[in-house]
């Protein structure tokens, strides 16, 4: 189950419980908001699990592209054998079971249907973030509260992640201050910089790399060539000139010796 | 639900009439209910409903501006979430009502073997639904503290007002009396959830409220009148 929070000896498995333990240590984000404002943050979080939860689903663990490309690698690679081959799986099928529970059945008979449904939902809840958010920097004002750590959480593996189908991100990315915040929130809370670690960069840096490599590759064959040559060239023909004078210089002698009485 | 349209309706000053209907989750296009009925066309389910009434020339949130809409919907996301599943739990999930109270109300209609088999097939369906949720791990007393925490959010959020968005009713409005009036005069087997109502005061002025400005002197209309068709089952839900 998770996430999981382990703090000394004692360890904690759900959301709500895990904030509920880090305000009784006195660890509470939320300590200057109005009763109202609170009661909005709940209002909000209801509304993101209702209504942008469910295509957050869909783009991780039921398109199929997506799935097979990054989600079930990604977490094959960090779930141990044997498990690797099968909770993935289980997974996908839980987020389908969830999608289909909650928002089919009629008049929505197809999953395409219930597909489309679940997108526009999404868009529209992205829109209403947006328009709440606003120009300020976090929902409340100057400071991140439970909300925005919320919202991040659902908003930045959307924003970030490169998957092949993307009409999610696409939407996101066009509502520029829910951008900008969750660029906020990375490089103030995780040090990372905007053009950062994502997958993308990597790949990058990974197609560069290889290009140079092909390039000093190539450049060391040629200079194996070049000493090849060098080594082939003659390094004696000095030599037999040397000899060959004296020779000629020896015939010469000969000559003369025989052309004197 | 049927007591959220109603009050939606009689706050955008459309005369309307109820009818019990045992088939009525058949009469519908989608087979969901409630559905209203108007000139030749019949339209059902909440979303589809509230926006053919827009069409029409009546809207109740027309006065709001774009952030106060944004919560309104997100308030409206916070009862279905919290409440409905809830209502559903005590309903379905919990043992006691279910034999007591669920299953002759819902299988009342039916004769013999179907007022067995139907509400045991919409208990597995229900029971489905929340385990996809998580709510299936939950107890009756987390259940009742999640109501009470949504009791008090929207406490919260009404204050002194008179409505939610101040002088004017809103969808948000019917919704929430739609449930509290249910919830406050349904009778199960314990009183617990009434109960957690009851402790926020302005809840039940507003509940009384409501009534009083759009259900009362309308006889037929009347939500005790609407309240009791829920002894058909179908009919509410």
């Amino acid at each position: 189950d998770i996430p999981v929070l382990v703090s000394e000896d004692i360890v904690i498995s759900q959301p709500a419980k895990i904030l509920n333990f880090l305000r009784k240590q006195k660890y509470n984000a939320d300590y200057e908001l109005s009763a109202k404002q609170g009661a909005d943050t709940l209002a909000y979080i209801a509304l993101l699990e209702e209504k942008l939860l469910p295509a957050l689903l869909h783009t991780f663990w039921v398109e199929a592209e997506n799935y097979c490309s990054v989600t079930k690698p990604w977490f094959a690679s960090r779930i141990p054998f044997p498990l690797s081959l099968y909770l993935p799986g289980k997974m996908s099928r839980e987020a389908l079971n969830r999608i289909l529970l909650t928002r089919g059945g009629p008049p929505l008979y197809s999953l395409t249907e219930v597909e489309a449904q679940i997108y526009r939902d999404a868009k529209e809840c992205l829109n209403l973030l947006s328009k709440r958010l606003g120009t300020s920097p976090f929902f409340f004002g100057e400071t991140p509260t439970t909300l925005d750590a919320f919202v991040f959480g659902f908003l930045a593996p959307v924003y970030k992640v490169c998957f092949p189908r993307v009409q999610l991100q696409e939407h996101l990315k066009q509502l520029s201050n829910l951008c900008q915040f969750c660029d906020n929130i990375l490089t103030c809370y995780f040090r990372l910089t905007v053009s950062g670690h994502s997958p993308a960069g990597q790949d990058t840096a990974d197609a560069n790399l290889q290009k140079l490599t092909q390039l000093v590759n190539k450049e060391s064959n040629l200079i194996e060539k070049m000493d090849d040559n060098l080594r082939k060239s003659p390094q004696h023909p000095p030599r037999k000139l040397t000899t060959l004078k004296l020779a000629a210089a020896g015939e010469e002698s000969s000559l003369l010796s025989r052309l004197s009485p | 639900a049927t007591l959220y349209f109603q009050a939606f309706l009689q706050m955008c000053n459309l005369p309307i009439r109820v009818v019990c209907r045992a088939n009525a989750e058949y009469m519908s296009p989608s087979g969901k209910l409630p559905f209203i009925h108007v000139g030749n066309q019949v339209v059902s389910e909440l979303g589809p409903i509230v926006q053919f009434v827009k069409a029409k020339g009546h809207s109740l949130s027309d006065g709001l501006d774009e952030v106060q809409k944004a919560e309104m919907k997100a308030y409206m996301e916070l009862v279905n979430n919290m409440l409905l599943t809830a209502e559903l739990y005590l309903q379905w999930c919990d043992d006691e009502t279910v034999q007591e109270i669920t299953y002759p109300r819902y299988g009342s209609p039916y004769p013999w073997p179907l007022n067995r088999i139907l509400p045991y097939q919409k208990q597995w369906e229900v029971r489905r639904k929340m385990k996809a949720i998580g709510w299936a791990g939950k107890t009756l007393q987390q259940v009742l503290e999640d109501v009470d925490q949504c009791c008090q959010a929207l406490s919260q959020r009404l204050g002194t007002q008179p409505y939610f968005f101040n002088k004017h009713p809103t969808e948000l409005d019917a919704l929430v009396f739609g449930h509290l009036f249910t919830i406050l005069t349904t009778q199960l087997i314990t009183d617990e959830l009434s109960e957690k109502v009851k402790n926020y005061s302005n809840l039940t002025a507003f509940c009384r409220r409501i009534e009083q400005q759009y259900f009362e002197g309308h006889d037929k209309d009347s939500p005790a009148t609407a309240a009791a068709p829920a002894a058909k089952g179908p009919l509410l839900r």
